[in-house]
């Protein structure tokens, strides 16, 4: 090493990294300063801001409205990472077991590759109360029509189940790749000692999976938590609040309400949820590398 | 060498696409010459043509200025406006109702144009009494009158007739939140189940209903205009301490809970669809497909209920009187210039002649909706006579005394909508009775105020 | 047996998977006027273009209201071709940008550099509502609302994930080919042009289609940003078209057939490039 001299690419590094450095200055280090100083400040977008101290996160501590989008984010989390999960795995292991074909896989993708907002649309078409087809179904068979968007109780479980829908096939094939990576020969060899279907499914690929389904457990959380698009297209925070998840409030707050200072507040908050959780996928990131490698 | 240049040469490449798509995407609307285009947005589809048909007019007296008519849906009419604002890219000229309109002059958007109006000596008595009062605040005045509207009940004249009720009994129908009055027992007659059974036959079954007497509106904001809001006026309910620009509320008042009391048992008598049951079909849809018998209407409405293309007979009858007698709504629009507009002198222009007999004239004489000058609103119910349409309803309500009150109009409109709405939504689905969630609600908003 | 008890397992998942594609086609299919009546049978009674006509703004104002649309002008070929614009624009300049800045972080040395890469990662925990804010007020105080730009701006030279990505990719990289061309005297430029790239370009395609999936599916950003009519995008134009329903009431028929196009162009994308999509998503591909 000594004898060389040490290159030093200092001309061309810059070259090749102003684009991003540019992207991330001004898009994501710039913003992120600012939405600090925003949370601090009396700020409707229609004035300039003046510095209102701890205010907003007082009035955000003792906001019923907030806390109560917190807990009905909450309960969309458990809800749906709970279903996604299970049917993931459930249609993985079908798959890992029976078949490589890439057409099947491809099929349960496509809800994935559909926005949002059409999935939003579409279910609200088919789960409508007196004309969706999910409805019809129900009522031929003698069950009353279901308020599935309009019911309390009923829309954020439906929303989840919404949301299931367009990520289970994703999350799916993300568990198959990887039970690609378990070896072939530990079936195999369970497969001479008699172990059933069910005993090989709990022996060898949900403890072989931990690493992967770890990582794509937090990786849908961290998306289950930003839930947004869907709601705003099927029922905007309705009935009485039921489904107005924290990102529908701040959202509110931001642009119905003009409170960028308090929206500000809500999503640093909200941000420190998320942080965490990110701080724990990069963990798990590079654990389930060391596993592999 | 060559590498490097090429690698600039496709960074500037980048650039000027970029560029490029910004310069090709641009508004187009501030090209040079003497030509202004003015862009001037209203919400209601119904009403573009009449608005149009002004603008053709008025661009012909005035060929340097060109009116751009955008049309969007109430929902995403403000939400689009208030993004719009806050981008400092507004629309020069903007409809404006009451609820909607105070968060915007308290944030410096509307032009105070009590100057212009001044000047040109634009005559105030012209317009329906009190509309033109609606749109000032401390000796400003942010909009010119340019309609009007009143509740109604709709009813489909069929299905009445054959439950054995005549128009006339409709004409004078009282109610109380007690027991609902002669309003009740008419929606209990029109309420039919499978059998053919109405609400009043003790052999009712309200778990197999075919056509519900009464059609809620539960998104009604914090006005219940379409429904609530004039009954509970009717029980005595005043919104505010003072309108415009009160600010303190009183949804707590118990004549307000006794009134959302009475929708609920509505709901459990089987007289009205349960809000869980809710779909995405408006009112007048469910109405027009013959799944109920009465609801509230609007007189923007009329052309729905009335028009060439609705699904069944329809007529209309005054609002039910209540302890404190027959209350409708009003509500008058407005049109505002938006104070951040390069074109000031000519959107003033465009907003007098719209506020003007010649514009609201053409309005009136398509027949949609009450124009705000009197002689164009007798013009408006010409138009429906001509058509067959009997609407007087909604005129002699606007003109009975002490018959009508105005919407309120305070600052935090948004937030007070939501949170009432909430509060009256969770009590009509039972998560708690009316008078808690009521108060509460009416806690919330008064704090905005503080 | 137990294969077909799995079989049926799994086809009762594929039904479930396309039938509401089916039904969103069968709706579009419907007279407006027939909703109420024709709502339960698998193929529609009477089936009809005319709800794709008016989406497309085929059909006079007129024309539209007696399908029962609102008189409201849209043009879904239009918005179609925006996301195309969008999703390319960002898709090719982010993936080259990323590229660029992955091979920089995994090649090149210079004071700093783990440094500065652990900025940008960090990045990774600020969720996006956080900037969306300021970002909003920024593009604002540019000027760039309602411009293609404004819309592109925040994703179009970054994001921290691609860089993370292809840094690792780069990494992975055998390092003595690129060494047998710094002896023949390439600089990295030439290098990364000329050996790196063409190797990389799996990862590559990878982050670019995953990227122009995310983007397809855009929605808060650009409805803030891009409402105009000019530069709205297929989702934008969803959202705005469901409020712009004629009395409150969304127009189902006309909606279908706006999402009905909203899906060919994916579904085309897993037609052409299916297979590459689904053997690259392992749990690396993940966002």
């Amino acid at each position: 090493m000594s004898s060389t001299k040490r290159r030093d690419d200092r001309r061309a590094a810059w070259w090749f990294l102003a684009p991003v450095l540019a992207g991330f200055t001004v898009f994501y280090g710039y913003p992120a300063i600012r939405g600090a100083w925003y949370s601090v400040t009396d700020y409707s977008m229609l004035n300039t801001p003046t510095f209102v101290g701890a205010a907003n996160y007082d009035k955000l501590v003792h906001d019923s409205q907030f806390w109560r989008s917190l807990l009905v984010t909450l309960w969309y989390v458990v809800l749906n990472i709970g279903s996604q999960t299970v049917l993931a795995l459930i249609v993985a292991a079908l798959m890992h077991r029976l078949t490589r074909s890439v057409v099947l896989r491809a099929t349960l993708l496509l809800p994935w590759l559909v926005p949002n907002v059409t999935v939003g649309l579409l279910w609200m078409w088919l789960l409508d109360t007196n004309l969706g087809f999910v409805n019809h179904l129900l009522t031929s068979i003698g069950v009353g029509p279901v308020g599935f968007l309009t019911d309390a109780a009923l829309a954020m479980p439906s929303i989840a189940a919404i949301n299931t829908w367009a990520y289970t096939g994703y999350t799916a094939l993300l568990l198959y790749a990887g039970m690609l990576q378990i070896p072939q020969y530990l079936y195999e060899g369970a497969s001479i000692d008699g172990a059933g279907e069910w005993r090989m499914f709990r022996a060898i690929t949900l403890p072989l999976l931990r690493p992967v389904l770890a990582l794509v457990l937090v990786v849908s959380l961290i998306g289950s938590f930003q839930i947004f698009d869907t709601i705003a297209v099927t029922t905007q925070g309705d009935p009485a609040g039921a489904t107005r998840v924290l990102y529908y409030f701040i959202y509110q707050q931001a642009f119905s309400y003009f409170q960028m200072g308090y929206a500000s507040a809500a999503a640093v908050f909200l941000a420190l949820i998320l942080g965490v959780l990110t701080a724990i996928q990069m963990r798990l990131l590079r654990a389930s590398r060391s596993d592999l490698a | 060498m060559t590498r490097r240049t090429r690698a600039a040469a496709a960074l500037l490449s980048l650039a000027v696409l970029t560029g490029l798509t910004a310069c090709s995407s641009g508004d187009g609307d501030k090209s040079g010459g003497d030509a202004v285009t003015l862009d001037y947005w209203l919400w209601d589809d119904n009403q573009k043509a009449s608005y149009q048909a002004c603008a053709d007019a008025f661009t012909a007296a005035n060929p340097s200025i060109k009116v751009q008519i955008t049309q969007s849906a109430w929902d995403q009419y403000w939400q689009n406006l208030t993004t719009q604002l806050a981008s400092g890219d507004a629309p020069d000229v903007w409809t404006n109702q009451g609820s909607y309109y105070p968060q915007f002059v308290t944030s410096g958007q509307i032009l105070d144009i009590q100057p212009y109006v001044s000047a040109d000596k634009v005559d105030l008595a012209q317009y329906q009494a009190g509309l033109a009062d609606l749109f000032t605040k401390d000796g400003k005045r942010y909009g010119l009158p340019k309609d009007w509207d009143t509740m109604a009940l709709v009813y489909n004249v069929d299905h009445l007739t054959k439950q054995g009720v005549k128009a006339a009994d409709l004409a004078d129908l009282s109610w109380n939140p007690a027991d609902g009055g002669t309003f009740e027992n008419l929606i209990a007659k029109a309420t039919v189940d499978a059998n053919g059974k109405n609400g009043l036959d003790p052999a009712f079954d309200k778990s197999k209903v075919k056509v519900y007497g009464y059609l809620p509106e539960w998104a009604d904001g914090s006005q219940g205009q379409n429904g609530w809001g004039n009954l509970a006026a009717s029980n005595g309910f005043t919104y505010l301490d003072k309108n415009p620009w009160g600010t303190q509320y009183k949804y707590d008042d118990p004549a307000l809970a006794a009134t959302i009391d009475w929708y609920k048992s509505l709901i459990a008598k089987g007289y009205s669809p349960a809000l869980d049951k809710n779909s995405t079909l408006s009112r007048d849809t469910l109405m027009g497909a013959g799944k109920g018998a009465i609801s509230y209407a609007g007189s923007w409405t009329i052309n729905t209920y009335l028009g060439a293309d609705a699904k069944a007979k329809f007529a209309f009858a005054p609002v039910p009187a209540g302890p404190q007698g027959r209350k409708t709504a009003i509500n008058g629009l407005s049109d505002a210039i938006w104070a951040g507009t390069e074109h000031k002198d000519e959107a003033w222009k465009w907003v007098k002649f719209l506020g003007s007999a010649d514009c609201q004239n053409i309005v009136g004489g398509n027949g949609v909706v009450f124009p705000a000058i009197k002689q164009a609103g007798e013009k408006a119910l010409a138009a429906h006579k001509a058509k067959n349409r009997d609407v007087q309803v909604f005129v002699d309500e606007a003109q009975a005394p002490n018959g009508t009150f105005f919407l309120p109009i305070t600052e935090h409109g948004n937030e007070v909508s939501q949170t009432v709405q909430d509060a009256i939504q969770s009590a009509v689905l039972g998560q708690s009775d009316s008078a808690t969630a009521l108060k509460k609600a009416n806690d919330q908003v008064n704090a905005l105020f503080k | 047996m137990r294969k077909f008890f799995g079989w049926a397992v799994m086809a009762v998942i594929v039904v479930a998977t396309l039938f509401p594609f089916w039904w969103m086609i069968r709706t579009a299919l419907t007279p407006a006027g027939d909703l109420l009546s024709d709502n339960a049978g698998l193929l529609p009674r009477d089936p009809t273009l005319v709800n794709f006509a008016r989406v497309l703004g085929l059909t006079s104002e007129a024309e539209a209201r007696a399908a029962g649309g609102s008189g409201a002008h849209i043009d879904f070929a239009r918005y179609i071709l925006n996301s195309v614009i969008y999703c390319t624009l960002i898709a090719a300049f982010q993936t080259l940008f990323c590229a660029m800045a992955g091979y920089a972080f995994a090649r090149l040395r210079f004071p700093g550099r783990d440094l500065i890469f652990a900025i940008l990662i960090s990045a990774l925990m600020v969720p996006p509502i956080f900037t969306l804010l300021p970002n909003f007020v920024l593009v604002k105080d540019l000027g760039l609302i309602n411009t293609m730009a404004g819309m592109v701006a925040p994703s179009i030279l970054m994001t921290p994930f691609a860089v993370f990505f292809l840094r690792q990719f780069f990494l992975s990289l055998p390092r003595d080919v690129e060494e047998a061309a710094i002896l023949d005297g390439n600089g990295p430029w030439g290098i990364f042009w000329r050996i790196s790239l063409p190797m990389s370009r799996g990862p590559l395609l990878t982050i670019g289609i995953t990227t122009t999936v995310w983007a397809w599916k855009d929605f808060l950003w650009p409805l803030l940003v891009g409402r105009g009519e000019e530069n709205r995008l297929v989702t934008v134009a969803l959202g705005v078209f469901l409020q712009q329903s004629p009395n409150t009431q969304p127009d189902w028929t006309g909606l279908m057939a706006a999402s009905t196009l909203s899906v060919i162009p994916v579904a085309l994308l897993l037609v052409f490039v299916g297979k590459r999509l689904v053997q690259s998503l392992n749990f690396t591909g993940s966002k």
